[in-house]
C-alpha cells in the first residue's frame, strides 16, 4: 500500500510537471503577444489642422498600430503593435517633431 | 494661350500662393509637402513646399500681383525661429525669404532679378487666433511693402476630426495700392488635411479664395 501511495505521489507530481511545462509556452506567447498603449500628454497641441502632424509622424514607425489624438487633455494615444516597444526617448523624440512638448509618458497594457 | 486661358492659369496658381494669411502656417512635418494658394484680388499665389525638418520648408513660390501689375516666381525658404507651446496655446516666429524672377506684365519689359524677405507670427489657443505678417520686397523695376494681421474666434470647439470653423477679420496694408488699407471679414474650415477660406473686402469688392492641403 505504501509504495502504491508513492507510485501515486510520483505520477501526480510528474502530471503537474507536465502541465506546467505545457502552460510554460502558452505564457510566454502571451507576454510577447501583449499590447500597450502609450499617452503622451504634450504642450502647444490646439489645432486638429496642425495636429495631422501627430498621425503622420506617429503613422512611420513600425511598433505602431493606431495613433489617437485627444485635443482636450492634449494627449496622443499610441497603440503599439503586439509584442512591440518604443522608448520614452523616442516617443519624445516623435513628440518634438510633430512640434510639441512632451510633459508625461504613461504606458498601459491592452 | 489667350488672355482668358492665361488669366484661369493665374487664378488656380494664385489660389495656391497665397500671401500673408494662409501662410500663417509656413513649415509642416519633416516629410511632409504642403501646397497653398490664395487668391484675393489684389494678388495671387501659389506656394509648394517640402519640409525636410519641423522647422524648415523649402519650395516654389509663385506671385501674380493684380494690383500692381508684376510677376514673381522663385525659390522659398521659411524657417521655423521660435515655437512657444503651453497646455492651452501655440505661438510661433517664422522666417521667410524668397528669390527669382519678376516681370512686369504687359508691357514688355525685360524680366529682373528679385527677391523678398519677411517675418509671420501666429499665436492660437482652441478659440482664439491672432497672426501678423510683414514683407519686404524688390523686384528690380519696384520696391515695396505689404503687411496683414489676423484675429479670429471658433464658434464652437470641435474634437480631433471634426469639420472646424474660425470666424476671422483680416486687416491688410499695402502702402503702394490703390486701396491701400482693406478690412476682409472672412470664414475659415478646415477638415482632416484640407484648409479653405473665403472671405469679402467691402472696400475693393473683391473676393478672398485661399486653400491649403498638406500631405
Amino acid at each position: 500500500m505504501k509504495l502504491m501511495l508513492t507510485a501515486l505521489a510520483a505520477t501526480t507530481l510528474t502530471l503537474a510537471a507536465s502541465v506546467v511545462s505545457a502552460q510554460q509556452p502558452v505564457a510566454v506567447e502571451a507576454a510577447t503577444t501583449a499590447q500597450t498603449m502609450v499617452t503622451a500628454k504634450v504642450n502647444g497641441m490646439v489645432c486638429d489642422f496642425c495636429a495631422r502632424a501627430v498621425t503622420k509622424v506617429f503613422g512611420k514607425e513600425d511598433a505602431v498600430e493606431n495613433v489617437h489624438v485627444d485635443l482636450d487633455k492634449g494627449e496622443i494615444h499610441v497603440t503599439l503593435k503586439s509584442g512591440a516597444d518604443i522608448t520614452d526617448e523616442r516617443v519624445e523624440t516623435l513628440v518634438k517633431k510633430s512640434g510639441y512638448d512632451l510633459v508625461t509618458i504613461e504606458r498601459e497594457s491592452l | 494661350m489667350n488672355r482668358i486661358q492665361c488669366t484661369g492659369l493665374c487664378l488656380a496658381l494664385g489660389t495656391a500662393l497665397s500671401s500673408a494669411p494662409a501662410e500663417a502656417r509656413p513649415v509642416s512635418y519633416p516629410g511632409g509637402w504642403t501646397v497653398m494658394q490664395t487668391n484675393n484680388g489684389d494678388f495671387s499665389s501659389f506656394h509648394a513646399h517640402y519640409s525636410p525638418t519641423f522647422q524648415d520648408s523649402i519650395g516654389l513660390y509663385s506671385e501674380r500681383n493684380w494690383g500692381e501689375d508684376w510677376h514673381f516666381t522663385g525659390v522659398q525658404y521659411n524657417r521655423l525661429v521660435k515655437r512657444w507651446n503651453t497646455p492651452g496655446s501655440q505661438a510661433n516666429l517664422y522666417f521667410k525669404a524668397a528669390v527669382g524672377q519678376a516681370d512686369p506684365f504687359g508691357d514688355g519689359a525685360d524680366v529682373e532679378a528679385a527677391g523678398f524677405v519677411g517675418i509671420g507670427a501666429d499665436w492660437e489657443t482652441r478659440r482664439w487666433f491672432a497672426a501678423y505678417e510683414g514683407r519686404a520686397y524688390d523686384l528690380g523695376f519696384d520696391q515695396g511693402a505689404r503687411q496683414s494681421a489676423r484675429v479670429g474666434v471658433a464658434p464652437y470647439i470641435g474634437d480631433y476630426g471634426d469639420l472646424h470653423t474660425w470666424l476671422m477679420l483680416e486687416i491688410e496694408n499695402q502702402p503702394e495700392a490703390e486701396t491701400p488699407t482693406t478690412l476682409t471679414p472672412l470664414v475659415r474650415f478646415f477638415y482632416d488635411v484640407q484648409l479653405l477660406e473665403i472671405g469679402y473686402t467691402p472696400e475693393t469688392d473683391e473676393l478672398m479664395l485661399n486653400w491649403i492641403v498638406r500631405f
